[in-house]
């Protein structure tokens, strides 16, 4: 039975890896030092759709310090293509002569120097036998059909949308898109490989540090004992990292061949082609409504681009078919196929492009309704999630539209478009919903404590930015009653026990849960060790009573007795314990998958009793010059409700940064494609605009106490993704109220209100 | 990058000597000068540039870093960095627009770095001249062809394009020195001339490969600006999507000389539009001996975009350009300074 | 924490004026060491760089880059690779107290400069730099890639005199990419450190 999480959690709490990353001590990937490695870089394909017919070498190969060049005809058969998340097919590289989508591996030049590599790489000459490309939607030869439902989705329907749209008293129907976006971390995508004897070693920035183990031991035909991988640091990552992508095996392969370890730094235009993104969109919403604002017809459709192979799609109709009440519920996703790399996960993969559409929707039906945005969203409010009719395990939407309007000053809005300026600029305010399901996987890890109170942890777990050590390190002090200062936290390696994907921002959920029953098991072999024996202050107590407190092992009347004396009653030396935690909910198996690599996850969606989400919502003003139309947004109210908060100071982070990713998604970012031979043209830092200081609102999050039992027993919600959920729609809204322009396509630029 | 000798030129003399074949009108010459390396690192890791001698003419910087103002003008040494001539109070006084100019380009480090020489011949941003696997590219393999053209030319330019070359110049301080009359002093195997700013872009006229007019192991040693009335009633006004840190999606460098209301002489340069530094004469005649107001101001500014031709992708430019125009002439009118010099 | 220079010049600041301010050091790079360097030996070359008040003797290949030559060669893998093309800020270091961009700067031609990484930062006690301690207590980084090339850029923003409001902070960091989205905190930090800071 859990203690009472508010004693546990919410004390804010700076980074435990706050010194190593301030110092330039915390090595990510490439950082790692290996003996004397050899450089890689990758040659990609020019062109997007054919075969490689013929690779001319000898120029590269004279490059001095060349040492090796890898190409299908001497290292295909030597690997199977990655494993997908999905289960499904993805494009090759070098297992084939196929090219499948532009800027594909085509072969890798291993040199003395990364100088001698990228030389050499630039002098490889290609034949290529090209066909025509198809680039994205209405590009010829595109290939379109009805996505394939899974278990976690299924096509909402409900009642019979088509009549009550035709028979509702007010309706809107729109299209909407969202472009193709690429991740972006600021970390490059690197791989080294390393070699000792049988062993292989891979340091590479991931979000799966047993996905990856698993995948590349089945790429390469090998027992996955024989594979450790080690991502202590990943400098950023947001669903990029989370797949197993083609390059590490190869560089595994190029390693073998020199027997000597090989170091992959792929360049930032490279990183556009050889991980994943997140998929252009287009969508049609429409909403019946009755006249007091009441949804009567919901209906939802997308079409999503991914490559030839690859079914992947992330079919956000199943989140937004449950925001709001409404007895008439229809969807359908579509996925296009065309000569691309495989899309991916890319921060609330499903939510950021479909709530877009539902959220700018619901700002243009209260529009029509002549109604307060805020209100018609009341009006709608559920507690019953109206896709599977099972409750929210807890909803506290309107609890954040009201205080987050409340902080903006939302009643000093002029609803009317165009009616708010200050000199030239154009000013106007737009809110929306966020929302994101609760997730949690299954997860082990290794306790340790001694006598002096010193704790180590060990799981491997992710640290990608989201204050990973410090939730496991507050969660293994607090609960056992000692410091945070003497608390030990390793994460990242694969030789440590495993923690599913840290993705769907289930990571604080899933490893402050095992770490937490990590130090039950302690309590528990300290307080029935206690209760036993006569010579301690609490013999006699229940020993379910006792608690870790304050160093002390407390029972109930507050008799206690160090936690020194508790512990070695039990062992002489170090009490060590291994914990698994299969969340409720999880099918059977999942624990056991976790050591196959495997990445289980129970979602907000796919529990027995309840539907998990967590809630926000965002307020933002934007400005708009009225002459040259360039768009500033200096203001931002967001709140949020996710449950239990671990720890504020991070949390609040990942808040803020989720938001800065909704405008960045609303203002900013899109992956340009050359249409006709479907290669992406702006796959750089200056061209793919993300965010700089100067861009950046006053921006004032706020978090909405929730208790939540339901969820899971430490009642955390995950918060990693919630932010960007909706604040596109949100600054759409707010162009609209500035403007009187609806813009439905991303990004909104200058360009886009001339 | 393409292996190259690396040599320090201690004085003009010697660079000359070293950068004998430098070519500079060619955009990929063997021989580059290698100043702040802002460009040229950049492109030679690209291996768009695949120089077999870099030679390093920082050290001339010891004796051309200077800024000086006079009665005649502004004096600005080539070796200058762009922070240094940004902060200068002499020219964020005298020539706002140029302060204006630096301080709107790249980053604080990049100014750090950059020289005002480099700066000027900063080359363009278009993604199919900074990408070797696209092979059709006028600028960097002649004769092969335009992709922009029929491709993605969102931030290409609409003023002074030929059907070979639609790359637009990316740079910010140029756009101000063409339209302020400045000259550009530069020194060479064969001595030293003048150039007028103008004259040191070459237009594409078929031959977009050929970017200036410097000759084989010119330096540019600096830059006068002259002395004028419009130069203080001056801002440089740049329209991007983000706040900082990005090209211009239409720039324009403005001074006025005005008489009370009416337009006694005008200066007009436009960025993220054009093919070169460009100045618009058309828009300048336009507003001479005019009251400045906003319909004055736009029969300029339509004068300054009668030529433009667009390709898809850049539609809205000469629309988003003339707003700007527009935008940076009434900005320049009300802006709070006293005529007498 | 910097040691002077005898590799560097004589000062030209009585040529340039007293304005002549923050280019003074860089335009002063008259070169101590051999003027060629040849792409002969496997386009091997030696030189010397001064990092952290010490010097580095380094024989590598005449095209590596300043911050290939700190990660590659010298495990001074604080300095990150964001882009490797000028346009991210995660590779910044002080040169001559100036914040510049390693990426850019080939190794070769920083001899006689003084570099300055996140590794030289901290005292030699360890004690953290205030601006350090200032990014820590404010949360201003998540994953933490971008932070040492921040931190740099900051200490030399507040040096420069472009930390005095919000907006120029904002506007004089924004050279500095984080895509964690920190932003707000590293201007916090930013306005904590500044008085705690010394000049120079």
């Amino acid at each position: 039975m859990p203690r009472d999480t508010a004693e546990l959690f919410g004390k804010p709490t700076p980074r435990i890896d706050g010194v190593a990353k301030v110092t330039g001590a915390a090595r990510y990937a490439s950082d790692e030092p290996v003996a004397n490695p050899a450089f890689a870089w990758l040659v990609t394909s020019a062109i997007a759709r054919g075969r490689v017919g013929g690779l001319r070498l000898d120029s590269a190969k004279a490059v001095p310090g060349v040492i090796d060049i890898l190409t299908h005809d001497n290292v295909g058969a030597l690997a199977q293509p990655p494993a997908q998340m999905d289960g499904g097919p993805t494009t090759t590289t070098l297992e084939t002569d196929q090219i499948w989508h532009d800027g594909q591996i085509i072969a890798i030049v291993v040199a003395e120097s990364f100088e001698a590599a990228r030389e050499a790489a630039n002098r490889v000459e290609v034949d290529y036998v090209a066909e025509p490309p198809s680039a994205t939607f209405d590009s010829p030869g595109v290939q379109v059909e009805p996505h394939k439902t899974t278990e976690d989705s299924k096509d909402p329907a409900k009642g019979d949308a088509a009549a009550a749209l035709a028979a509702a008293e007010v309706k809107i129907d729109a299209r909407y898109s969202t472009p193709t976006q690429h991740h972006n971390p600021i970390e490059l995508f690197t791989t080294t490989c390393v070699w000792d004897g049988p062993h292989l070693t891979i340091y590479e920035g991931s979000q799966a540090m047993w996905g990856l183990k698993a995948n590349v031991a089945k790429q390469l035909g090998m027992d996955p004992a024989m594979v450790r991988t080690i991502s202590r640091f990943v400098g950023g990552a947001f669903g990029s990292r989370g797949g197993t992508t083609s390059r590490t095996a190869w560089i595994a392969i190029a390693a073998k061949r020199l027997g000597r370890p090989v170091k992959l730094v792929a360049t930032r235009d490279q990183g556009f082609t050889i991980a994943t993104y997140r998929a252009e969109t287009r969508q049609h919403l429409a909403l019946g409504a009755s006249r007091d604002g009441k949804l009567t017809a919901f209906v939802h459709e997308g079409w999503e681009v991914t490559s030839r192979p690859s079914g992947y799609n992330v079919a956000g109709v199943d989140t937004t078919a449950r925001m709001y009440a409404c007895p008439n519920i229809a969807t359908a996703v579509h996925v296009v196929h065309a000569d691309r790399n495989t899309p991916g996960f890319m921060r609330a993969p499903p939510e950021t492009p479909y709530m877009f559409a539902l959220e700018s929707g619901m700002d243009e039906l209260a529009h029509a309704l002549n109604m307060d945005p805020i209100e018609l969203r009341r009006v709608n409010d559920t507690k019953i999630d109206p896709v599977s009719g099972k409750p929210f395990s807890s909803r506290s939407l309107m609890a954040c539209f009201d205080q987050a309007a409340a902080k903006f000053g939302w009643s000093g809005r002029n609803p009317k478009p165009g009616s708010m300026r200050d000199g030239d600029w154009l000013i106007g305010w737009g809110c929306a919903t966020a929302t994101y399901p609760t997730n949690i996987g299954p997860a082990a890890a290794r306790l340790a404590v001694t006598p002096e109170g010193k704790v180590t942890v060990q799981l491997a777990a992710h640290e990608i930015g989201t204050g990973a050590y410090t939730v496991v390190a507050i969660t293994a002090a607090r609960s056992l009653g000692l410091k945070v200062d003497d608390t030990t936290v390793m994460l990242g390696d694969s030789s440590l026990p495993p923690v599913t994907v840290a993705g769907g921002s289930n990571n604080a959920a899933t490893t402050a849960n095992v770490v937490y029953k990590a130090c039950e098991e302690v309590r528990r072999r300290l307080a029935e060790a206690a209760t036993a024996d006569p010579a301690s202050p609490l013999h006699g107590a229940d020993a379910a009573s006792l608690q870790l407190k304050g160093g002390t092992l407390m029972g109930p009347t507050g008799a206690s007795e160090p936690f020194k004396a508790a512990l070695s009653r039990v062992t002489g030396g170090v009490l060590e314990v291994h914990a698994e935690n299969a969340p409720q909910g999880s099918k059977p198996g999942a624990v056991a998958g976790l050591y196959e690599g495997k990445s289980a996850m129970v979602r907000g969606t796919g529990r027995e009793n309840v539907t998990t989400f967590a809630f926000g919502a965002h307020f933002v003003e934007v400005r708009v010059h009225e002459r040259t139309r360039e768009i500033r947004t200096p203001r931002v109210v967001s709140a949020f409700s996710a449950g239990t908060i671990v720890n504020p100071m991070t949390a609040h982070s990942q808040f803020m940064g989720g938001a800065l990713w909704g405008l960045s998604a609303a203002l900013f970012e899109a992956t340009e494609i050359d249409r006709k031979t479907a290669r992406y043209v702006n796959h750089n830092l200056a061209d793919y605009l993300i965010p700089v200081n100067a861009d950046v609102p006053d921006i004032q999050v706020l978090v909405v106490p929730e208790e939540d039992d339901q969820v899971n027993p430490l009642g955390i919600k995950g918060i990693g993704e919630i932010g960007i959920v909706g604040m596109n729609a949100a600054v759409a809204n707010a162009v609209f109220h500035a403007t009187g322009t609806r813009i439905r396509d991303l990004p909104i630029r200058a360009e886009s209100l001339l | 990058m393409r292996p190259f000798t690396y040599e320090r030129a201690g004085d003009l003399s010697e660079a000359s000597r070293l950068g004998a074949n430098t070519g500079q009108g060619q955009t990929d010459a063997p021989v580059q000068f290698l100043a702040g390396g802002t460009t040229l690192v950049d492109l030679m890791k690209l291996d768009v540039l695949r120089p077999t001698r870099v030679v390093d003419i920082s050290p001339l910087g010891a004796d051309l870093a200077g800024v000086a103002l006079t009665s005649r003008g502004l004096h600005l040494g080539a070796l200058a960095t762009m922070s240094k001539v940004a902060e200068h109070p002499d020219v964020r006084r005298a020539y706002p627009a140029i302060a204006e100019s630096l301080s709107l380009a790249a980053s604080d480090q990049l100014r750090n770095m950059a020289s005002l020489g480099g700066n000027v011949l900063q080359r363009t941003r278009c993604p199919y001249y900074r990408d070797p696997s696209w092979e059709a590219c006028n600028k960097r393999r002649p004769g092969s062809g335009c992709t922009a053209i029929q491709g993605y030319n969102h931030n290409h330019a609409v003023l002074g394009v030929d059907e070979n070359c639609i790359a637009q110049y990316p740079g910010d301080l140029g756009v101000v020195l063409a339209a302020f009359d400045a000259e550009v002093e530069l020194s060479g195997p064969s001595g030293a001339r003048l150039l007028a700013f103008t004259s040191l872009h070459r237009p594409a006229d078929g031959e977009p490969h050929l970017e200036t007019n410097l000759r084989p192991g010119e330096v540019i040693t600096g830059f006068n600006v002259p002395a004028g009335a419009w130069t203080r009633r001056s801002l440089y006004l740049k329209v991007r999507d983000r706040s900082s840190y990005e090209f211009a999606l239409a720039s324009a460098a403005v001074g006025l000389d005005m008489d009370g209301e009416t337009v006694r002489q005008a200066r007009i340069g436009l960025g993220g539009v054009a093919y070169r530094p460009w100045r618009s004469p058309e828009a300048e005649a336009v507003l001479v001996g005019k009251p400045l107001d906003e319909a004055t101001a736009k029969a300029a500014t339509d004068a300054a975009f009668a030529g433009a031709v667009t390709h898809g992708g850049n539609d809205f430019k000469p629309e988003l350009g003339r707003r700007t125009l527009v935008r940076a002439l009434l900005q320049a009118q009300s802006l709070p300074v006293s005529e007498a010099s | 924490m910097h040691q002077s220079s005898d590799t560097r010049g004589p000062s030209r600041r009585g040529v340039m004026g007293a304005a002549a301010g923050l280019a003074a050091g860089s335009a002063a790079r008259v070169a101590a060491q051999p003027a060629v360097s040849g792409a002969e030996s496997g386009g091997h070359v030696a030189m010397r760089l001064q990092i952290n008040g010490h010097d580095h003797d380094l024989n590598v290949d005449v095209r590596t880059s300043l911050l290939d030559a700190l990660r590659e060669h010298l495990d001074l893998t604080g300095s990150k690779k964001g882009c490797d093309q000028g346009q991210c800020g995660a590779c910044t270091v002080l040169i001559d107290d100036q914040r510049e961009l390693s990426c850019l700067t080939l190794a070769i031609a920083a001899q006689g400069r003084r570099i300055t990484t996140i590794e030289g930062l901290a005292g030699a006690d360890g004690a953290l730099h205030p601006m350090q301690q200032a990014f820590i207590d404010n949360d201003a980084f998540q994953c933490g890639y971008c932070t040492p090339g921040q931190i740099l850029s900051a200490v030399a923003c507040v040096a420069e005199g472009h930390a005095t409001t919000d907006a120029d902070i904002q506007e004089h960091m924004s050279g500095n990419l984080c895509r964690c989205g920190a932003y707000p905190k590293i201007v916090l930090a930013i306005k904590q450190a500044r008085g705690q800071m010394g000049r120079g």
